[in-house]
């Protein structure tokens, strides 16, 4: 369970002299074991300084951040993260690249190969292994991206806009793999996302954050049925949700200047 | 597409029938006795490679120089690049050095370096050295920025250690520039030494050069000059070779 | 609770020095101070170093800068200074003219690009000093030779960079032109030449760089004239002294030749991104 506690994150800006910039004010959320969260909030409210507070890559002194318990010092063995570039070594194959987070962990070669091959045939890009990053298009780099971070195991994956890079299509097709994938193993899941039919689409709850500082404004439950299809789309529920969410960040993007 | 290449083919050695005809007519209008043929030369050339075992010990002698004067760039210059590149600071305080270094031209230094360093093998080789460091320091050091953030937040996010990042985030993306910067490198050390040569003609090429042109012998002079320039041409191609097959997955982002 | 990741990447801002400072001071610190601040102290360590340790070969940084404020007081190298300058200019204008054309030709024309472009190539990667024996044989003991191994030095930067921007001019303008009637001469001078010269500046800045290096390395060999013919007379007389400072000449004369064609580019490519 991730326990986030009256978190605020300021960055400041030594070399001009201005005021420091608070990027996150006070945050209090809570995100339950094989939950799949999604945040979403208008540009620049914080939610990726979130993700990767939460990842540990960035060091807060605000607040309290807390993994089962136990407080965020620094990246752990229990959380993944997946990248919104993807952050492929562009010099190592489709195999290397996925076997990446078991070797640096010390993983024996034989087994982390093992493990990296399963999930690069679970993510459907079996064949592909021997390939360079820039052989393949987006969507397919970022497959390898996922299975990268679900080779190491981790109870949490901490998604950072994974498919704002993509194409629309592409984007739809990862969707509903993310989703299959998910029903056959709950990890906890937090997905940041500027979409708001990905947000409802995905999360069993969507946090909606506030402009810069970045607070949390509202968690919204979204009752629809798991596992989800693409017809959910059309429900009532998911409408009605995906309505909401944006009358809000609509009013929040008009009073900004 | 055979025929466009036998065509590319058929245009360079066309240039070179030019170029060469030229040449025998500039020498045939000039009062010049020193300039040897094309064919004098390509003739002394010959003499030179198979038969002059002088020309080979020059060779060797003058090489000296320059492996001993190129290792040391490497070995000094790589490692202050990766430096530059990774520690900020550091690299706040080598750069107005390595800017200055980068425009001002190593000759003239040269005579400080033979009142310090005498005539012998210890000056050649560390004239050698700073034509060649700063170009591989400073590629080295562009390369280590080059290498993306995001894969070094990546590389944390799985928990590694600074030494794992190195070993397997920033050396390899640095990689394709450090290349680069050796392949530049190798140029201006080639270039180092020829200086040394020609300024300090106590052995090796150099002294030659004097040997021969004091005896007339221009084909001979041309066509040492002309080996060489063949020498340089070979060593920086097979640099190249090495620098593409290290650097296939990367765009250009060499200095120099 | 500070958590801890690995090390700053370079491209992070330097963490902020001691509250202790005053905010002026850090911000200058952190702004250009750093640099400075190691020059300064890189001069006062030669300074140092060279009054403790008394070799010929490092006089202290004080008798170099004394030297060169000699120079332009007395104008000893004035001569000197003029022949280097004088033969820089010819050589650089001839390698301009030279690069310009041949880079164009090879640009525009494929034909032209793949006749050439294995001999430019190579006498790019060769280190042109070895073409001053050479031309020393030609010329002689003249300016044409300090002239001619310029233009060797400086010349095939310049094709290389203008071929490159003439053929990565957008293809879509060059059409949309012939779409408005243009003949070849009009495409050149209305659509080639000013949409290639960002990177044909680039060029000529590289090519002035090794224009300076040639004028120098070409003086040190064919030592009659010039500042290079300074550095060899003053080497001999063991003054290490003036040798820095001749350096410190040649150094300023890159930066402000480098200067100059940077204030040219600007000036003419003030659209460009």
């Amino acid at each position: 369970m991730i326990r986030v506690k009256a978190l605020s994150k300021e960055f400041g800006t030594v070399d001009n002299g201005n005021a420091a910039v608070l990027a996150l004010s006070d945050i209090d959320f809570e995100v339950r074991d094989n939950e799949f969260v999604t945040v979403i909030g208008p540009s620049g409210c914080g939610k990726t300084t979130l993700l990767r507070i939460i990842a540990g890559l960035i060091p807060y002194q605000q607040g309290e951040v807390s993994i089962d318990s136990r407080p965020v010092t620094g990246p752990g063995p229990e959380r993944a993260v997946v990248f919104q570039n993807f952050a492929l070594m562009p010099w190592a194959d489709v195999l290397g690249n996925v076997t990446f987070g078991l070797e640096v962990r010390g993983v024996a070669k034989g087994e982390s190969e093992g493990r990296a091959r399963e999930l690069i045939k679970v993510v459907g890009l079996e064949g592909f292994e021997r390939r360079l990053p820039k052989e393949l298009s987006g969507g397919m780099q970022q497959r390898v991206g996922l299975a990268r971070a679900l080779a190491v195991n981790p109870q949490i994956l901490l998604m950072d806009e994974p498919f704002g890079a993509l194409d629309e299509q592409t984007r739809r097709l990862l969707q509903e793999q993310l989703l299959q994938l998910w029903e056959r193993e709950r990890k906890t899941v937090v997905f940041i996302t500027h979409s708001m039919e990905e947000a409802v689409m995905l999360g069993d709850r969507v946090m909606l954050m506030t402009p810069r500082p970045g607070k949390v404004k509202e968690m919204i439950d979204v009752p629809l049925n798991r596992p989800r299809s693409r017809d959910v789309e059309k429900s009532p529920a998911f409408i009605e949700i995906k309505e909401y969410l944006w009358e809000n960040l609509r009013a929040m993007q008009a009073a900004q200047p | 597409m055979k025929k466009t290449t036998f065509r590319d083919w058929a245009s360079r050695l066309a240039v070179f029938a030019a170029a060469v005809s030229l040449w025998e007519l500039f020498l045939s209008h000039s009062q010049n006795f020193l300039l040897p043929t094309f064919s004098h030369t390509a003739i002394a050339l010959f003499n030179l490679v198979f038969q002059e075992p002088r020309f080979w010990e020059a060779l060797y002698i003058s090489n000296q120089a320059l492996l001993v004067g190129y290792a040391a760039s490497v070995v000094i210059g790589i490692p202050m690049g990766l430096l530059a590149g990774r520690v900020h600071n550091m690299d706040r305080i080598l750069n107005p050095y390595l800017g200055v270094l980068l425009v001002m031209p190593v000759a003239p230094l040269i005579p400080v370096v033979i009142i310090a360093l005498g005539l012998g093998l210890a000056s050649r080789v560390f004239i050698v050295m700073l034509f060649a460091i700063v170009f591989i320091t400073i590629n080295t050091r562009a390369g280590v920025r080059g290498v993306e953030p995001a894969l070094i937040e990546m590389a944390q996010s799985f928990g590694a250690s600074e030494a794992q990042i190195w070993r397997r985030i920033i050396v390899p993306g640095a990689l394709p520039a450090i290349f680069a910067g050796l392949r530049i490198g190798l140029g201006r050390a080639i270039t180092g030494m020829v200086m040394v040569e020609l300024l300090l003609v106590a052995s090796g090429l150099g002294r030659l050069l004097l040997e021969f042109s004091g005896r007339m012998q221009s084909d001979f002079v041309f066509a040492t000059l002309l080996a060489v320039i063949i020498e340089a041409l070979v060593l920086l191609s097979i640099m190249q070779a090495l620098e593409r097959k290290v650097a296939s997955w990367a765009p250009d982002i060499s200095v120099g | 609770m500070r958590s801890m990741p690995a090390a700053e990447t370079a491209t992070k801002t330097a963490a902020p020095k001691t509250s202790l400072l005053p905010g002026a001071l850090r911000r200058w610190l952190t702004g250009y101070g750093l640099e400075v601040v190691a020059l300064i102290a890189g001069a006062l360590v030669w300074e140092g170093f060279g009054w403790m340790l008394g070799l010929q070969w490092l006089p202290p940084f004080s008798r170099v800068l004394e030297a060169f404020v000699q120079f332009i007081q007395s104008g000893a190298i004035l001569s000197n200074l003029q022949s280097s300058l004088t033969g820089l200019l010819l050589g650089f204008a001839l390698s301009v003219v030279l690069g310009l054309s041949l880079g164009a030709l090879m640009g525009r024309y494929r034909a032209v690009e793949r006749a050439f472009d294995i001999y430019v190539h190579a006498l790019f990667v060769c280190p042109s000093i070895l073409f001053a024996p050479i031309f020393f044989a030609i010329f002689g003991l003249s300016d044409a030779s300090r002239i001619a191994i310029i233009v060797v030095y400086s010349t095939f930067v310049i094709v290389i960079n203008t071929a490159t921007a003439i053929r990565t001019v957008d293809p879509s303008l060059v059409e949309m032109a012939c779409s408005f009637g243009c003949r070849e001469r009009q495409i050149f001078t209305r659509i080639l030449l000013p949409a290639s010269l960002p990177l044909v500046f680039a060029g000529l800045r590289l090519g002035m760089g090794r224009a300076v290096k040639g004028m120098i390395n070409g003086e040190m060999l064919i030592a009659f004239v010039g500042l290079g013919a300074l550095a060899q007379r003053y080497g001999a007389q063991f003054d290490a002294a003036k040798v820095f400072a001749i350096a410190m000449v040649v150094l300023i004369i890159g930066l402000v030749s480098n200067a100059i064609v940077q204030a040219l580019e600007n000036r003419l490519t003030r659209w460009a991104g």
